[in-house]
């Protein structure tokens, strides 16, 4: 049953190393031979269990996903160690976790010295880790049962966004794909007509339009142009938003989308707010002209709340809050049914919306007010998902900083971190924040922080389902 | 809509400041018995309560009419908690013991937030008399100064159930007596009868008068003013081992307590949030002592400190000794997540309460089976009772607010200058109501209060409010649906 999605995922890995053996730097041979390795066990795998199409078990369901997202990274780890780009496994595995997860956070000091291959094969797994994830989680994730099929359907899937009729998964994955082509193919085309080589051209797109955050240099997107960060942060926002809505927007189906903008208005607005705050800060707390302030500022703003994690400046150095206020987007998180991580605006939308609700129940106690989400009541099933959901991810980052800590990293270096592998984003704090890296972390941090980042996307519950004695049981 | 009735608002103000003037009658007398000098001030400061305490009274709350309805709960619980800090302020400003506003009012939002975060540098050197009247505020903000204002209201029954709900929010509390004023009262006579209690035994471990009586107050409260620099490192062990005992019991339901004096023990038994109190205090104690201990304290002062210093923070009260010179980390750990878990649901301590965390628990565990198993039906029992949706609603929605609440405040605290991390603990321990606690101190910096910014001060003020009045009650107030006409 694990075979079929193995083996495509499989074929598609090899397929990625294709491009990767064309700037032959010594290493062609290496990624070919895991490229090779790799198509074989997915093919054979693909091929021995292809009678089994049905995945009718919701326990089976479960295990698979996160067994796949397991095998795809001990495969993606493979180029890296077999290039010699490293050498402990525990940095290849977190690497490779962090480009199929589109987290950004890297265990490579100086990410220009690598080799060109590799550095391709990273933004590589970040394309197709973020999505990876969408895919996911639109096929997969209505089969597990009525109470994911209700968050799900509630955000990422058509029924919501585009009316009452619910779109099939197969309309919707053709969309999301169509959607995710387009705008790496224009991104790309973009990019290079402002000047960048074609090849970090494709790279910086690969890693941005997915928000996963991986760049060609170690000081990030700082030397770039400014038209191109520019254009960069605009493929960052746009992958924050609901792909169902952009393909309704650039096909012009306005009317669908209608006045359904809810969860889109307040992406916006809290973008917004936040840069706005962010560049003030800049200006009037660190000195910065208002041009240089504009920019850092949209673009690191943009980045923290699509939870990308690209960087045009140091924000460790930053003003205080402004780091704080950048962790805390990360941890908002772009749009439901984006690449984009953290809690996602739809989730924050309804916590807020909620809290607001119990307090006018508490002050007109006889008074009936549903809640309401796009002038449509949220069922309490959905409401108390979200609520679920937002503990368990609070609890995790809260015990995540505390394990961390314990394997030696500092406090404010480990909520960083913490922060910055289970949301997606990538950077954290001190250290591994910035320009920096990981590369400081004992391995027992850095499987912590592997584990981090599968919990992040794959949404802890699917993940932490698997921990229950009773999911054992026959 | 019926106007609203600013004039029984403004009565009880009147009458609480008019009490709170009477108050201050001991602290003085305790200034010129021990000619401190402060008598002055605190006469002064009684004097300029009762001229406010009769102009609200008998003026403005002239024929005041007692009808008492939801939105003006709310305003009473926040009013009655904005008066009495202001004027508990009073007699800091009056004797000279604190010379600037700012440094007043958060000592005495402090004070009867029981939060016990102070800016006093060396307890030892205020007056006497102050230093009663810092433990008084402690001791009245511990049952809460709506249960005195239930107390002063006994003719309002069913107003004072809505009063009673606004300041212990979505706690689900069983009433001692069928009548409301009646169980107040008893709650009043439980919390004195241990208030004396520990008085004695302190004395009895031979502390003076003056200290016995204001940790006694500090104690009960789950407050956490120290009338030492140091602490309370510089008394003897059996100070210590009264103490623990003491802050055990302030984490504890008072209705338990009652139960426990009445001799209905078995009720205690029966209690769910009582087992897992017990059971989590051993454990965090079992925890903390073994991580000292393996990092080289002595065994017997491990346990010793662990002891006390886990009743310290599992019941907010916040009281600390000399830490032993090496802080384990597993320490701090600990002291993080019972400084959020907090005590039982109707005890004085603050924190999210343990009936909160037990109902979260138990849905969080359906909710994962009904991953597996979608179409199964649960419900959640705590003490045999099913525990409806729409109030695990609340409770979530409560733990979401708290969260909100200690980022925001961390974030303004930020703003302030404070580094990220020692903004989180800080937020925290003054959400909850805990206040001093080793584990800032454990942070690096050398974190104290008084040497905040001003502005650092007020944020931390806002918190420990919203932690006491546990969120809502302050959230009303300043939400725009309240005061839009109906």
């Amino acid at each position: 049953m694990l075979g079929i999605l193995l083996a495509a995922e499989g074929g598609l890995m090899g397929l990625c190393v294709v491009p990767a053996l064309h700037f032959g730097d010594g290493t062609a041979e290496a990624v070919a031979l895991c490229a090779a390795f790799t198509l074989a066990v997915g093919g054979l795998l693909w091929l021995s269990y292809s009678r089994y199409r049905r995945i009718d078990d919701r326990r089976m369901a479960y295990l698979m996903v996160t067994l796949i997202w397991l095998v795809l990274t001990l495969f993606a780890a493979l180029p890296l160690m077999a290039t010699g780009a490293t050498t402990s496994p525990s940095k290849a595995w977190f690497e490779a976790m962090s480009g199929l997860t589109a987290s950004g956070g890297t265990i490579f000091a100086d990410v220009s010295a690598l080799p060109a291959s590799v550095l391709m094969w990273r933004s590589m797994t970040q394309w197709l880790g973020g999505f990876g994830i969408v895919l996911l989680v639109l096929a997969v994730s209505p089969r597990l049962g009525v109470n994911r099929y209700a968050l799900y359907t509630a955000e990422a899937s058509g029924a919501d966004i585009t009316g009452r009729r619910p779109v099939s998964t197969a309309v919707t994955i053709r969309r999301t794909l169509t959607v995710y082509l387009s705008l790496t193919a224009v991104f790309i085309a973009a990019l290079w007509f402002s000047g960048l080589p074609i090849w970090e051209a494709v790279n910086l797109t690969f890693t941005n339009i997915s928000s996963g955050g991986f760049a060609t240099s170690s000081t990030s997107l700082s030397e770039l142009e400014p038209v191109q960060q520019y254009l960069l942060a605009a493929a960052m926002l746009l992958s924050g938003v609901n792909f169902t809505l952009l393909y309704l927007f650039f096909t012009l189906r306005w009317r669908q989308i209608g006045h359904k903008l809810e969860q889109f208005g307040t992406y916006i607005s809290i973008f917004v707010a936040a840069a706005l705050f962010v560049v003030g800060g800049l200006h009037w707390q660190m000195g910065l002209e208002w041009g240089d302030a504009l920019r850092l500022g949209t673009v690191q703003t943009v980045s923290a709340l699509t939870t990308t994690g690209s960087a045009v400046a140091d924000t460790t150095q930053w003003w205080t809050p402004l780091t704080f206020l950048l962790l805390i987007l990360s941890i908002c998180g772009g749009m439901a049914g984006s690449t984009s991580g953290g809690l996602k605006v739809m989730r924050v939308l309804i916590l807020m919306r909620n809290a607001r609700s119990i307090l006018r129940g508490r002050l007109h106690p006889r008074a009936v007010a549903p809640l309401r989400l796009n002038r449509q009541p949220v069922s309490s099933h959905i409401r108390s998902n979200v609520m679920v959901i937002f503990i368990v991810y609070a609890t995790t980052l809260m015990l995540g900083t505390m394990v961390l800590m314990l394997c030696g990293v500092s406090a404010t270096e480990s909520i960083g971190a913490t922060v910055g592998c289970l949301t997606g984003y990538g950077p954290g704090l001190g250290a591994s924040g910035g320009f920096g890296s990981y590369a400081a972390f004992t391995p027992a941090a850095l499987w912590l922080c592997s584990f981090l980042m599968l919990l992040g996307r794959l949404e802890c519950m699917t993940v932490l389902v698997l921990f229950l004695p009773r999911f054992w049981h026959r | 809509m019926q106007l609203f009735n600013h004039r029984l608002v403004a009565r009880l103000a009147g009458t609480l400041l008019l009490m709170a003037a009477a108050a201050l009658i001991l602290p003085t007398a305790v200034s010129v018995w021990r000619g401190d000098g402060a008598q002055y001030g605190l006469v002064l400061a009684a004097a300029g309560m009762v001229g406010t305490g009769l102009l609200l009274r008998n003026i403005v709350g002239r024929r005041a009419t007692s009808e008492l309805h939801e939105r003006e709960s709310f305003w009473i619980t926040t009013i009655v908690w904005l008066v009495m800090p202001a004027a508990g302020a009073l007699p800091y400003l009056l004797t000279g013991s604190l010379t600037t506003f700012t440094d007043a009012v958060f000592e005495s939002v402090s004070g009867f937030t029981t939060t016990g975060s102070s800016v006093v540098s060396d307890p030892a050197e205020l007056p006497a008399g102050v230093l009663l009247w810092r433990a008084m505020t402690q001791w009245v903000g511990g049952l809460g100064l709506i249960l005195l204002v239930i107390t002063l209201l006994r003719r309002l029954d069913g107003a004072s159930m809505q009063l009673y709900a606004a300041e212990f929010s979505g706690t689900q509390q069983r009433k001692l007596h069928p009548h409301m004023a009646k169980s107040v009262s008893r709650m009043w006579q439980i919390y004195t009868l241990i208030t004396v209690a520990e008085t004695a035994a302190l004395y009895a471990c031979g502390n003076s008068g003056l200290d016995s009586v204001c940790i006694a107050m500090s104690t009960v409260s789950t407050g956490g003013f120290m009338t030492a620099a140091t602490g309370l490192a510089g008394y003897n062990d059996a100070t210590h081992l009264v103490l623990t005992i003491f802050m055990f019991a302030s984490g504890v339901n008072v209705a338990l307590i009652y139960n426990f004096f009445t001799l209905h023990w078995r009720r205690l038994r029966r209690s769910d949030e009582m087992v897992v109190y017990a059971a989590l205090f051993t454990a965090a104690a079992a925890i903390c002592t073994a991580a000292f201990a393996v990092s080289g304290t002595p065994a017997g002062e491990a346990v010793n400190f662990s002891l006390f210093h886990i009743a310290s923070t599992v019941s907010t009260c916040g009281f600390y000794t000399t830490p032993p010179p090496h802080w384990p980390f597993a320490a701090s750990v600990v002291t993080f997540l019972l400084m959020l878990s907090g005590a039982m649901a109707g005890s004085t301590g603050g924190g999210l309460k343990l009936r909160r965390l037990m109902t979260m628990w138990l849905y969080l565990r359906n909710y994962f089976t009904r991953m597996l198993h979608p179409d199964a039906v649960f419900c959640i029992k705590i003490d045999r009772r099913v525990v409806d949706a729409d109030y695990v609603n609340k409770i979530f929605g409560f733990v979401f607010l708290y969260i909100l609440f200690v980022i925001g405040g961390a974030f303004a605290l930020t703003l302030c200058g404070s580094g990220i991390a020692e903004a989180f603990c800080m937020a925290a321990a003054n959400m909850s109501n805990l206040g001093p606690t080793p584990l800032i101190n454990s942070m690096g910096a050398n974190l104290e209060y008084a040497m905040m910014p001003t502005a650092a001060k007020w944020v931390l003020m806002i918190l420990m409010l919203a932690g006491r009045l546990e969120i809502f009650a302050l959230l009303a107030v300043v939400s725009p649906s309240y005061w839009r006409r109906r």
